[in-house]
């Protein structure tokens, strides 16, 4: 969890000339660059004008950028505001912060001021010296405050290297003279690797380290230690131990060397203690008697016993470590966190004002027990193999305690694979990974069933337009069992032992009649096919046409006219009649216009040759009505030719479309008359 | 034992998954991750399935099931039907109900003796539950959450209740389903306890984001770890739980 002091995003302070540097490019490359003198004087002014103003704005961003990133001594947390004031000194600090703000107000008052003298200058040049002016005059503001900015700048640095202490979580803080042991301490119980030497001062800084306890998240700061000396006296590395034991509400653990090893006798690090107590007042305080593998308690002279019995007595435990042999430095951490949660505790539920457990928070901490409401036994189901498993899980856990160096092993082939070996079921995981793009989830492959061989049977889902499962039923097997049976007693009992067919007068009867029946519908069948096909007969209109001209009506007609038609004389007509229909006199016909006359005749042969289906006929239609109005072929000939030739100019008009050239108006009237002669202007 | 599990980035196991005492029913997903976990931690002593129900992965939301039997909802397919049937061992007897509220996972709670219900759920169903999964049926809802399988978690052992749960509420609960009732959140805070976590009767799945404090809560209350008892959330975890809430 981040905390809210943060100051590793403070942008990096420019120093006054690189700053200088960087606003006046900017300005150049943000603001127009070409003016003429031949400009109006206004454009000449305004393009100078921006300019001026483009460098008050961008100076104004980059202090005010600089002002609102630093932190504000009365706004943080007093313990941060404290530190600032021992490592920055706060009127350096607020003096360097209020320059910036001078600054930006001075450039400010530059800018307006030049723009407003910038109405009376007359010409380019003098709109220019204005210009150079006041650029001048804002960036040596910035060379004034270049010491401001440097020092800034090392401010930045050194906060953004803090650590990042949040001030108002559960803190343990370990304190007391250089050497006593607080960065070994730290180093036993959190990761935070602080530098160890054996000699003093060798931790000049906070440190923070993070443990969890009790599922919680707890921080330990580790001081620089602290001579016994009046405050006035104490340096910087001091004060910064000072400044977190006076402004963190935490756990404080005073650390003491009872071998005195440090050179400080236990009566100076007690006497450091009574001196720095009022720092404690309020907190949870413990005593961590470091180095007891070098001298145990027990084996301290009577008077310094003595002092330490007293101290007890006063309520302050006194906890043996050794930060050398780990003795006692979990109890010291757990008695530590115990005291300051129990008192925190206390504190959150005093503030808030929680009695009645009907709070949200309280009630997380309340469980309802049930009263019995019956003899019923309602006990957990644990299925026969947890336990076994559960034994060799630990069994597997103690071994991997045991070899320690296969924890890697197990690391890197995830948690999941942590307690497995190779009998049991390969998992979809580890499938899925060896397969990689061609694995496809098997979700039969673990099927009960009766006969594992079913597993992978296809089962249709829909047949024939049916659900298949609409038709399911479990019970089909008894069913059919059940019918069998049924039908075994039916046969037992002679149900079927009757002859069926043993037919009565009745029957007979509608046989009789259902044969009469049947015998009539076949006739009507019939009946209505062959009328149908008499009925459906219907040929072309071509084909039933009377013939008109026939060879009786001619000796009719030609007799009531007085002519005499003999037989003999009519052998022409009767030879034309009687040779062969339409289709085949056409295409003689057309071979005798066409071809030559060598190739006329067919062999005859040929057609005999002829097998089969003989080939059908078209229809027999009279001739086209300009055929048979023209005695022979020549003269039809020519009328076509007349024909064509009349058409033609209809032909062309008919083809024309509106993309063709068209003169609407050959001599439009307006060309042809009036005052203007005839002369050149006709075609325009 | 709690376990913290993610469904493909989703810290609501409990809607992708319905473990009960001798199956675990889990939804297809895109990978196996999540399965996997379940498969080494579970598959030698009860079936880990994977199913869809009417195409959806949300299996958690919409069966609900125990040690007996398993209700699904009408909506859900014959194959996957037929799928539940070839997977879930011959003792689990397994029903489609028709029931209005189909997200049956959001409606019913139950364990292998007890259900708690939504109060409008139907006749039949409150049937189904009696014939399949052999339990007492109760209709309740927790304070304001009338959708008592979204807020809250039971085993055999204890029930966790979302966190607003008065503690009238709770005791009537334990009066009825004879196990202690807690109130507590998983995933980091969130209420939907039915939706962050599963359990039975000897292991619980909670979504990733759970925090320690919250996994300590659920051991406790469902009897999971060696320490594990519900007397312990009022005593030894107290101070850490109000530590860290307020």
């Amino acid at each position: 969890m981040t905390s809210m002091y943060n100051f590793k995003r403070i942008t990096v302070v420019p120093n006054a000339s690189e700053l200088k540097d960087v606003v006046l490019s900017k300005t150049q490359r943000k603001t127009p660059t070409v003016v003429h003198r031949q400009y109006s004087i206004g454009r000449i002014r305004a393009f100078y004008a921006r300019k001026i103003k483009f460098l008050q704005q961008t100076l104004h961003d980059k202090l005010t950028q600089i002002i609102n990133e630093f932190p504000k001594m009365e706004e943080i947390h007093p313990f941060y505001s404290d530190l600032m004031n021992i490592l920055y000194d706060r009127d350096h600090y607020k003096i360097a912060l209020g320059q910036m703000n001078t600054a930006r107000h001075l450039i400010d008052g530059i800018a307006r001021e030049y723009v407003r003298l910038m109405k009376y200058a007359d010409s380019l040049y003098r709109c220019k010296m204005l210009k150079r002016a006041a650029l001048g005059r804002m960036v040596k503001l910035l060379k004034r405050q270049k010491s401001s900015f440097e020092y800034l700048e090392q401010v930045r640095q050194h906060l953004s290297r803090l650590p990042s202490i949040d001030p108002s979580t559960r803190t343990l803080i370990l304190c007391g003279f250089p050497n006593v042991g607080k960065s070994s301490f730290i180093n036993n119980v959190t990761r935070a690797d602080v530098e160890v030497q054996p000699y003093a001062f060798t931790t000049k800084a906070l440190y923070v380290g993070h443990l969890d306890y009790r599922f919680l998240r707890w921080q330990v700061i580790d001081t620089p230690g602290i001579l016994d000396q009046p405050l006035e006296d104490r340096n910087t590395i001091e004060m910064q131990a000072v400044t977190a034991l006076a402004h963190l509400k935490a756990s404080v653990l005073f650390m003491m060397d009872v071998s005195e090893q440090c050179d400080r006798t236990i009566e100076e690090q007690l006497h450091l203690f009574e001196s720095i107590r009022p720092l404690f007042a309020n907190k949870p305080v413990l005593i961590g008697l470091n180095k007891v593998d070098i001298r145990h308690r027990g084996d301290l002279p009577a008077e310094k016993a003595a002092l330490l019995d007293q101290l007890e007595k006063e309520g302050i435990p006194i906890v043996e470590t050794s930060t050398l042999t780990q003795e006692g430095v979990m109890s010291l951490r757990d008695r530590a966190c115990d005291e300051l949660l129990a008192q925190r505790v206390e504190a959150k539920i005093q503030a808030k004002k929680i009695t009645n457990i009907e709070d949200s928070v309280l009630n997380r901490v309340f469980v309802a027990y049930p009263a019995p409401r019956d003899e019923k036994v309602r006990a957990p189901f644990v299925p026969p193999g947890l336990a076994a498993k559960r034994a060799a899980k630990k069994l597997a856990a103690e071994n991997a305690m045991d070899v320690d160096d296969v924890e890697t092993v197990g690391a890197s082939a995830g948690a999941v694979s942590e307690f497995r070996d190779e009998n049991m079921r390969r998992l979809e995981r580890e499938i899925e990974l060896a397969m990689e793009d061609d694995y496809i989830l098997d979700l039969k492959k673990h099927y009960m069933l009766k006969n594992p061989d079913e597993k992978y049977d296809i089962v249709p889902e829909i047949w024939e337009g049916h659900n298949l499962a609409d038709f399911v039923d479990p019970e089909i097997q008894q069913k059919l069992e059940s019918l069998l049976k049924e039908e075994e007693l039916l046969e037992q009992a002679g149900e079927y032992e009757s002859d069926l067919d043993s037919d009565d007068e009745e029957t007979k009867e509608k046989m009789a009649l259902a044969l009469q029946i049947r015998e009539k519908e076949k006739l009507l069948t019939l009946e209505h096919t062959v009328n149908k096909r008499i009925a459906g007969r219907v040929g072309s209109r071509v084909h039933t046409r009377k013939r008109e001209r026939s060879m009786s009506r001619l000796e009719h007609e030609l007799g009531e006219l007085g002519v005499d038609i003999d037989t003999k004389k009519m052998k022409n007509l009767q030879g034309q009649c009687a040779k062969p229909q339409l289709g085949k006199k056409v295409c003689s016909r057309r071979s005798s216009i066409s071809s030559p006359p060598l190739l006329q005749p067919r062999p005859i042969a040929n057609e005999r040759m002829k097998v089969g289906r003989a080939r059908s006929l078209s229809a027999v239609r009279p001739a086209p009505r300009d055929e048979l109005a023209f005695p022979d072929e020549e003269k039809r000939a020519h009328v076509d030719k007349l024909r064509t030739k009349a058409m033609r100019g209809l032909r062309r008009e008919a083809k024309k479309g509106e993309a063709d050239r068209h003169v609407y108006d050959l001599k439009p009237k307006h060309l042809f008359c009036g005052k203007r002669g005839n002369g050149k202007t006709d075609w325009r | 034992m709690a376990l913290r599990v993610d469904y493909e980035g989703s810290n609501d196991v409990g809607v992708f998954c319905t473990l009960t005492n001798s199956y675990c029913l889990v939804g297809v997903g895109g990978t196996q991750n999540f399965y996997s976990i379940l498969e080494a931690e579970l598959s030698d002593l009860i079936p880990v399935v994977h199913t869809s129900i009417n195409s959806t992965r949300i299996v958690g939301r919409l069966t609900v099931g125990n040690r007996h039997g398993l209700l699904v909802p009408n909506a859900t397919t014959d194959q996957e039907l037929q799928h539940l049937r070839n997977s879930l061992p011959d003792e689990v007897a397994i029903r489609r109900v028709d029931e209005r509220l189909s997200a049956l996972g959001n409606v019913i709670a139950c364990n292998d003796h007890v259900a708690i219900v939504h109060a409008e759920i139907s006749a039949e169903t409150e049937q189904a539950l009696v014939e399949v999964l052999k339990v007492e049926v109760f209709r309740v809802s927790l304070a304001q959450n009338s959708l008592v399988g979204s807020y809250c978690a039971l085993s055999s052992n204890g029930c966790l209740v979302a966190a607003r749960t008065p503690p009238e509420t709770q005791r009537e609960l334990a009066a009825l389903l004879q196990i202690p009732v807690v109130a507590g959140t998983v995933n980091r805070g969130s209420e939907l306890i039915g939706a962050g976590m599963v359990v039975n009767d000897w292991v619980a799945f909670c979504g990733l984001d759970s925090t320690s404090t919250e996994l300590s809560v659920v051991e406790s209350i469902f009897k999971l770890g060696e320490q594990g008892a519900p007397t312990s959330i009022s005593n030894q975890l107290r101070d850490t739980l109000i530590e860290s809430m307020l």
